[in-house]
Order: structure tokens, then C-alpha cells, then sequence
């Protein structure tokens, strides 16, 4: 469902993304793991649009389409989902607003009908209690104020509510205290379906002890250096990427 | 002959004459430097008249219906030496405060009695087209008195150029508090002038809120003194401005005496051709020790050719102070515009978005419900594709 060639993209002049080769079947959950500035975060940025990064050659197909000719809302409208690796903060605007737009606008583009106040909440309240979030979530303003922790179970529950079928997660599990990452990798693994894909950025084994991937790559220098099993991760753990790279 | 002579010349007394003399300010006067004063010296001005209303209204540059309510009081015409020197020195300042005062048609003074706690509405009439009301009112806040003044103008359209000015005096005794809320949403052709000289006494308090959004042109001078120990005083403002709009407000703050606070927030999004100025001073005078301000001014431009012009001032002579200031001038935030868009907003909805965002956070402060929400409405009707959150708000908003 999602096949990224050669993908080539740089910030400014730099370039961070040296020709990415990676293909992700219906249902998949992929790990990338890699030491800083290995150019993680550009790929999941560089997938969901964000126009900060120039694509300089390569493409990237996305259930049959080029995803990179895509607006990022185009992109959300065809299911993709970024949770942030630094979700951002909007002061003034409460995250029900944000919540129910964002539904509304997807909904409207798989052609459902909007969905209305009562059944908008029925809804969100079920996946606050999946969240383990209180309902006073909905009405503070969105993530002003929020804890590291908050801000990332924010993101998870806006991807429950999107329900996508390509979620790019860019370092999720940062800043999370035990319990969090046991509720943050649970609302994950609830996502686990035939329909949705996974890319799941991240420094640690930790996060991928409860979601379990089927494929780990190893990201260095802006390639894709390695693939393997979710056994590859356990060996990183260990060995460190030095080890690794030096192989 | 333009502009207000041939009614200058009509008036025919020293203030006037003074007035006629000096000429409306130039651009050479500092503090009027950005003010585009071409529709005002091309209109040929004449005394607007009084509207038939019910309401506690300014009208053609007089005060009706002035409210019978316990705990306030109609008083004598005759202002104190202090409140004559304060409005002199509005008078003084350019041609045109001279023009405020010599074409002056009504006064109004209101006293509020000690520990009484009164709200006033008062609503602006627009006046006609090519006409021009000048009024000024003085309120006295007697020793622990609560004041609340809702202002509020009327939008009704009006074929050309009118012109609403007026000069307000607010004295705070000891222990007395108000709270001013100033919501501007005049017609499209008004030109709109406020003068405000607040003087706070010892532990005093005044709150000001102004949202501006209306009329052609609107110039606010906003002076406040805290006289008194304890004294304290916070403006939170807002100005939208688009189309070919100019809203210039001039803030100063004087911390005459030690152990005062103030607090100013000021934000300006401007679109279009529009054109804002906010001038914020703050003074805290030599031996005004352990006193504390804050400021903070943010301005948000929406299209290429909008224009701000934001000038934060602080001046200190005292060495025991708190103080922080900060301005920002920027465009949308393009991460906070990617992150509505990553979920599916489309550009339009997300502009509007972080516009409403950006004005909420003034608007939110307003504590009298009523008037923040009707606020609220107007504000989502001025955005450029306000109507989602309109509806988010009447859907989800318990």
C-alpha cells in the first residue's frame, strides 16, 4: 500500500534523505530505528507533506497515488495520519473543536455523513476511556498546557478517532513515563488491523515490547542500512547502532 | 474650506479659534504620524443630531436616557480642578483635541457612590453621513465603588463619512474598581476617536477590555495614572483590521507612585489594506519602587500588503521594579498551519482556525458572558471562513 523509491530530500541544502527504499504491505507494522539525525523524523515529516523539506528526487506511491503531489490535508483526507514527534500547541482553540473538525473533514471525504454533536461524543468518550484521559481534555485548549505525557496520548487519540490506514508515528514513545507507554503502545496495538498500516519511529526496544513489529530498519546517514525482524531491534538494544554498522 | 473650519468658524470662541489656527495634525506630529487624515479634512463636517432611541445611548454627540440606578448620580456640570487640567491637557495636545473641545455638545457627569456596585450599557449611535458628534463624559468612582461600563456601537450602514468622538474621564477613589469594556463594531464610513484619562487612587483597581473591530478609522488614546499605592490597572485589547481600515490606539501607563501594577496586552491582525498602529508606554516614575509591569504585543499580518505599526515603550527610573515587555510581528505560524492540515483541515478552515485562535486569547478574558459571546459571533462573522468554528462552537459548547 505505501512503496517509497529512492527518495531523495533535503532541508535548505542539506541533504537528510539519500535515496529511501521502502515498501509497506496492508496491515504491516515497520519500525525505524536510528541515532539522531539519521533522518528519521524527515521521512515521517516528508510523508505526511510538511513543506519545510524539498523532495529532490525519488517518488512515493500511496494506494495507487503519488503521495507526493499531495497537499497535507489531501494526504489526511486519504488516510494518512502524523502523530507528532513535538505535537503543537494552540492556544485559544479547544481540542473538541479540533477533534470534531478533524473527523467531520475525513468522514466527509470517505463520503459518511457528518457525524452530529451527540453521536461526536459518544464517540470521543469512548476512545478518552481507551486513552485513560479525562473528559476535561476536551475542553482545555489544544495541548497548551499538557504534560510531555499528555500531548502524546493527545496524539494517539486523535489517531484512534481518524482511524487511518497509513499512521506514521515519529517518536511517540519520547517522554513517556512507564504507565503512559503501556497506554500510549495499547491505544497502538488497538489500531492493529487489516486495514491499517504502520511506521513507528523510534530510539527504543521499549515501545516495540508492546507493539511487536513485523519488520525493524535500521536508518542511518539517510539510508536504509538494514531490515530485518522484530529480533533486530532486541540485537540494537545490545549492541548499539556502532556495532551495527560496523557489521 | 474643508473638514471642521467652516464649523470651527461658526463656534466662534477662543478654543475654537485656537483650533482653526492650529489645523487638524499633520504627519509631522509624532504621535499622529500614520493617521490618514485625508477623509477627514476632505469631509465638510456638520453637528450631528440626536436619534430617537430607548436606550442609554451617545447620540449626535449627546448623552439620552441617561439610567436612573441606585448607587449612581447625576452630577453638576462643574468639573474639579484636577478633571480640568486632565481634560485640558486632551485638549492641548494637537489641532485636534482642540477640535474635540471646542465643538464639544454635551457632558455628562456620573458619580458612583461609595460600596455601590453599578452596571452602565451605553450604546454609540451612528451618526449621519457628514456629521459629527463630540461628547464627554466624567465618571466618578466614589471610595470602594464597583463600576462596570459596556460600551457598544451600533453598525447600522451609513452612505458616507460620520465621525463619533468621545472624551472620557474615569477618577478612581481608594478601594473602587472598574471594569471598562470597550466593544467597537461601528459602521464601515465611521470615524471613531476615544480619549481616555483614568486616574486610579490607592488600592484601585481598572480593567480594560477593547475589542475593535468596526468603522473606517478609529484612534484610541488611552492614558492611565495610578496615583495611589496599591493601585493597579490591566488593558487587554484586540483590533481587527481589514479591507482599507486604519485602528491606531495610543496606551500610556504612568506608575506615579511605588507598589502599582499594570498589565498590557495588545493584539493587531490586520488583512487586506488594512493598517494598525499600537503604541504602548509605560512610565514608572523615580521613586515608584517595588512597582511591576508587564506588557506583551502581538500582531498578526494576514496578506502582503497589510501593515502594522507597533511601537512598545518602557521607561524606568526606578530601581526596585518588575518589568517585562515583549512584541512579536509575524505572519501564521506554518507548523501550527501544518498540523490543522495534517488532520485534515482544509487551508481555508485552518487559517480561520488559528485566526479565531489568536483573537481568542483576548476575547476569552472578557467575564461578562453576554458580551464575550456576542463577541464571539461577531468575531466569527468578520473571519474569512469563521462559519466551522461557529458551528463547532454552537455544537459542542456546553
Amino acid at each position: 500500500m505505501l512503496s517509497i523509491r529512492n527518495l531523495h530530500a533535503r532541508v535548505s541544502d542539506k541533504p537528510i534523505l539519500k535515496g529511501i527504499n521502502l515498501e509497506i504491505g496492508t496491515g504491516e507494522i515497520h519500525a525505524i530505528m536510528g541515532p539522531n539525525g539519521s533522518g528519521k523524523s524527515t521521512l515521517s515529516s516528508v510523508l505526511a507533506g510538511r513543506d519545510d523539506y524539498e523532495v529532490t528526487d525519488g517518488e512515493v506511491i500511496y494506494m495507487g497515488q503519488n503521495l507526493l503531489d499531495l497537499e497535507p490535508e489531501e494526504r489526511a483526507w486519504a488516510g494518512v495520519f502524523l502523530s507528532f514527534q513535538y505535537p503543537v500547541e494552540i492556544p485559544g482553540v479547544k481540542n473538541i473543536y479540533l477533534l470534531k473538525a478533524a473527523v467531520n473533514a475525513i468522514r466527509e471525504h470517505r463520503e459518511l455523513p457528518e457525524l452530529k454533536a451527540g453521536d461526536f461524543l459518544k464517540l470521543v468518550r469512548e476512545k478518552l476511556k481507551v486513552m485513560q484521559m479525562d473528559e476535561s481534555f476536551l475542553h482545555r485548549n489544544v495541548n497548551e498546557g499538557f504534560s510531555g505525557g499528555e500531548k502524546k496520548r493527545n496524539e494517539i487519540l486523535q489517531m484512534q478517532l481518524l482511524e487511518p490506514t497509513l499512521a506514521l508515528l515519529d517518536e511517540t514513545d519520547s517522554g513517556l513515563d512507564v504507565d503512559a507507554l503501556r497506554i500510549v503502545g495499547e491505544g497502538i496495538n488497538r489500531m492493529r488491523s487489516p486495514e491499517c498500516s504502520v511506521l513507528l519511529i523510534t530510539h527504543y526496544q521499549r515501545l516495540l515490547d508492546i507493539v511487536k513489529p513485523d519488520f525493524v530498519h535500521v536508518l542511518a546517514h539517510g539510508e536504509i542500512k538494514l531490515s530485518g525482524d522484530h529480533t533486530l531491534a532486541e540485537r540494537l538494544e545490545r549492541e548499539g547502532y556502532e556495532g551495527i554498522e560496523a557489521a | 474650506m474643508s473638514g471642521f473650519s467652516e464649523w470651527l468658524a461658526d463656534v466662534k470662541d477662543v478654543c475654537a479659534s485656537e483650533a482653526l489656527a492650529v489645523g487638524l495634525p499633520t504627519k509631522r506630529v509624532e504621535s499622529w504620524k500614520y493617521v490618514p487624515i485625508r477623509g477627514l479634512a476632505r469631509t465638510t463636517w456638520q453637528p450631528a443630531s440626536p436619534q430617537t432611541t430607548e436606550q442609554f445611548a451617545l447620540t449626535g454627540g449627546q448623552f439620552v436616557n441617561v439610567p436612573k440606578v441606585d448607587g449612581c448620580a447625576v452630577s453638576e456640570n462643574t468639573l474639579t480642578a484636577s478633571e480640568q487640567t486632565r481634560l485640558d491637557r486632551m485638549s492641548q495636545a494637537h489641532g485636534f483635541g482642540l477640535t474635540q473641545a471646542a465643538l464639544e455638545n454635551n457632558r455628562l457627569v456620573l458619580t458612583i457612590q461609595k460600596t455601590a456596585s453599578v452596571v452602565l450599557n451605553l450604546h454609540h449611535l451612528a451618526n449621519q453621513a457628514s456629521s459629527a458628534g463630540f461628547a464627554t463624559l466624567v465618571l466618578r468612582v466614589e471610595a470602594g465603588g464597583q463600576l462596570t461600563l459596556v460600551e457598544q456601537f451600533e453598525s447600522t450602514d451609513i452612505e458616507s463619512a460620520n465621525l463619533s468622538s468621545l472624551r472620557c474621564l474615569v477618577a478612581l477613589s481608594r478601594d473602587s474598581s472598574v471594569t471598562h469594556v470597550r466593544f467597537q463594531a461601528a459602521n464601515a464610513t465611521a470615524h471613531v476617536f476615544s480619549n481616555l484619562d483614568v486616574e486610579c487612587s490607592e488600592n484601585a483597581n481598572y480593567r480594560l477590555q477593547t475589542i475593535e473591530f468596526g468603522s473606517k478609522l478609529a484612534r484610541n488614546d488611552i492614558y492611565i495614572a495610578l496615583v495611589g499605592r496599591e493601585a493597579s490597572a490591566s488593558v487587554n485589547g484586540l483590533a481587527i483590521t481589514s479591507g482599507t481600515q486604519y485602528h491606531d490606539t495610543h496606551l500610556a501607563i504612568d506608575h506615579v507612585v511605588g507598589e502599582t501594577n499594570s498589565e498590557m496586552t495588545f493584539r493587531n491582525m490586520v488583512d487586506g489594506k488594512g493598517e494598525a498602529t499600537f503604541n504602548g508606554r509605560v512610565l514608572i516614575c523615580k521613586d515608584s519602587q517595588r512597582s511591576a509591569t508587564e506588557q506583551s504585543i502581538a500582531n498578526l499580518l494576514l496578506s502582503e500588503s497589510a501593515r502594522v505599526n507597533p511601537k512598545p515603550e518602557l521607561e524606568i527610573y526606578a530601581d526596585d521594579v518588575t518589568a517585562s515587555h515583549g512584541c512579536t510581528v509575524g505572519s501564521l505560524n506554518k507548523t501550527e498551519l501544518f498540523y490543522l492540515k495534517s488532520r485534515g483541515l482544509s487551508e481555508a478552515n485552518a487559517r480561520a482556525f488559528l485566526q479565531y485562535a489568536f483573537a481568542e486569547k483576548i476575547v476569552e478574558k472578557i467575564e461578562h458572558r453576554d458580551i464575550r459571546e456576542l463577541v464571539e459571533t461577531q468575531l466569527l462573522g468578520e473571519l474569512k471562513h469563521g462559519e466551522l468554528i461557529a458551528e463547532l462552537k454552537e455544537s459542542v459548547d456546553v
